[in-house]
């Protein structure tokens, strides 16, 4: 009872996280992704690029591009519109626009399965194999599986005013060029020398260096291993070499027609093949 | 400053409606459908089926299956389990199993223009074109767009065991046969004459009845107007008077594609407007 009376003291004063009861304003931009997927680096660039004059790092990050799952309602709402907003969430109705961020599933499990490894949530010896099963069966996380994810925001909004889909593969393989086009999404005139600066700010090795000092600072990496790094290979296609034979098998199964329709190359050309029946439920042209 | 104080009273003591906070457990079963879909008629038509000694009406149905923005914490809290509960919600990943009624948006679109008559929201005469423009963009109710409603539960859940959908048509043409997909989904025993009692005891005529004595006891229809009735028509392809030619197209336009997926036949173009390049979106083999 007292601890509830707290909760709801914090409640009164603005001190608790909305979550999805966060207040939505018609020119809030989100960027959203499945978890492991880039977003903490894409939130690095984003607020490097409109924040210049701060260099952003990790215990600064969570007031320019807050998330409404660890940051308090007030600050949400004191934070100069218009303002950028981190999310995890499935398809929500309400988010005006979005800056989506998609990443070959294969790659985002092993991400995940060490990130897990860091939280102590999974021990070092629990087979891969088996966090790939729980990984398709959306177990890993709280906001559904990968697939689910991704579908639920491609199939309502590409193509769309308003939506704009990135591939962590691309960030990863011309920072630049997909920084300029968040920089257009966002209405922003920012010359090629502000982002370069921001793509060199948000550099792997100064993350990693920020890191080693700020671990504490960030919410994702307090209290958590620090043998294990967050910031890790920060690579693409990694899961070919770490990724039991099966595992790619099974997760090219159960969504081959997702991993084909952004574009990665799939292990066995018919995986996932049984969809072509259904009806296509997508709008818009091929990223 | 005192509205927050006794708002979080009330919250204290479980007094406020948990909306998405809503706790969910493994063996919830979520009535989820876009606004105007027949949601209603199928909370009555599983209430009298689930709770045959209980007779539905608008009073009590908020506690055999509620709805997490009308019903309080509390009272979900001391429902047995295990519940049955209705939502609009879009895909939500977390509910463990889903029913889920799709209808013609060319009808849900009427529907809803008239329910927001009824609770003025719009005025009589209200331009039918602009209502279906705003009904286009999703800005009709807080739940998204009917095509976004649908897709996000399609792409992530047809075919899958716990997703079950229901055909808002199919059930007025058979509603026995429907209601007895809904029993086997349930697990709940298929016997014809228990079947055939839910479905007489949620007939739109019981309904209206109930709808006249009971309008005040139920927020779908407290506060508004009397002069239009909640239980409207209760049929399917009623757009055909109501819908001009221009409109319909509109709607086909936006969402030929899904509607050709449920079998809901285009009356102004061939087939959905999907360009051929395009990949499907639906969940694939191993979940199935």
């Amino acid at each position: 009872m007292l601890r509830r009376a707290i909760v709801e003291a914090k409640r009164v004063f603005g001190l608790h996280s909305p979550g999805r009861h966060l207040a939505v304003f018609p020119d809030d931009t989100f960027l959203v992704s499945f978890p492991k997927s880039g977003n903490t680096w894409a939130r690095f660039l984003i607020a490097n690029l409109v924040r210049p004059n701060e260099k952003i790092d990790f215990s600064n990050v969570n007031r320019v591009i807050p998330g409404p799952e660890v940051t308090r309602n007030r600050d949400l709402l004191r934070i100069p519109r218009p303002r950028i907003i981190k999310s995890h969430q499935c398809f929500d109705p309400r988010y005006p626009r979005v800056i989506y961020i998609a990443r070959d599933p294969r790659d985002v499990v092993v991400s995940q399965y060490h990130f897990q490894r860091k939280r102590k949530l999974v021990a070092d010896q629990f087979p891969l194999s088996e966090f790939v099963d729980r990984f398709l069966a959306g177990q890993t996380c709280f906001y559904g599986s990968w697939g689910e994810h991704l579908a639920s925001w491609v199939a309502t909004r590409h193509g769309q005013p308003g939506f704009l889909l990135l591939k962590y593969e691309n960030m990863v393989g011309d920072t630049m060029h997909e920084l300029s086009k968040v920089a257009t999404f966002l209405g922003l005139a920012a010359s090629a020398h502000q982002i370069a600066q921001a793509v060199e700010r948000s550099s792997v090795d100064t993350m990693r260096q920020l890191e080693k000092s700020q671990a504490q600072l960030f919410t994702s990496t307090k209290n958590t291993r620090q043998d294990i790094p967050f910031v890790r290979a920060a690579k693409a296609g990694g899961w070919r070499s770490s990724l039991p034979e099966e595992s790619a098998v099974k997760i090219e199964e159960a969504w081959g027609h997702l991993i084909r329709w952004l574009g990665y190359e799939t292990t066995h050309s018919d995986a996932g093949s049984t969809v072509s029946q259904q009806a296509d439920l997508l709008v818009g042209p091929r990223p | 400053m005192i509205a927050h104080l006794i708002a979080g009273l009330k919250r204290a003591f479980g007094m406020y409606r948990p909306r998405r906070d809503l706790r969910i457990w493994p063996d919830d079963v979520f009535l989820v459908s876009f606004p105007k879909s027949g949601n209603t008629w199928t909370r009555f038509l599983i209430g009298n089926l689930v709770y045959p000694n209980e007779r539905v009406d608008f009073a009590n149905i908020h506690h055999l299956i509620p709805d997490p923005y009308g019903t309080s914490k509390r009272d979900f809290d001391r429902m047995s389990r295990p519940r049955i509960i209705k939502s609009h919600e879009c895909f939500e990943p977390r509910y463990p199993r889903a029913m889920y009624i799709v209808r013609d948006p060319r009808d849900v679109v009427v529907s809803q223009y008239h329910y927001h008559r009824k609770c003025k929201k719009i005025e009589d005469g209200y331009p039918m074109e602009k209502f279906v423009a705003r009904f286009l963009a999703g800005e009709t109710c807080p739940h998204g767009s009917w095509g976004e409603s649908v897709t996000t539960w399609l792409t992530s859940r047809y075919n899958d065991p716990r997703f079950l959908l229901l055909r808002y048509e199919d059930m007025v043409a058979d509603p026995r046969r429907e209601l007895a997909r809904v029993a086997t989904f349930l697990n709940i025993p298929t016997d014809v004459e228990r079947i055939s009692q839910a479905v007489d005891r949620s007939a739109a005529d019981r309904m209206r009845k109930l709808e006249k004595l009971q309008s005040d006891k139920n927020s779908l229809t407290k506060d508004s107007r009397k002069d239009l009735s909640f239980v409207r028509a209760a049929k399917s392809g009623g757009w055909r008077d109501e819908l001009s030619n221009d409109l319909a197209g509109q709607i086909e336009a936006k969402w030929g594609h899904i509607m050709t997926f449920l079998n809901y036949p285009l009356a102004t173009r061939e087939t959905g407007s999907v360009e051929p390049e395009l990949a499907g979106f639906m969940p694939t083999g191993s979940k199935r």
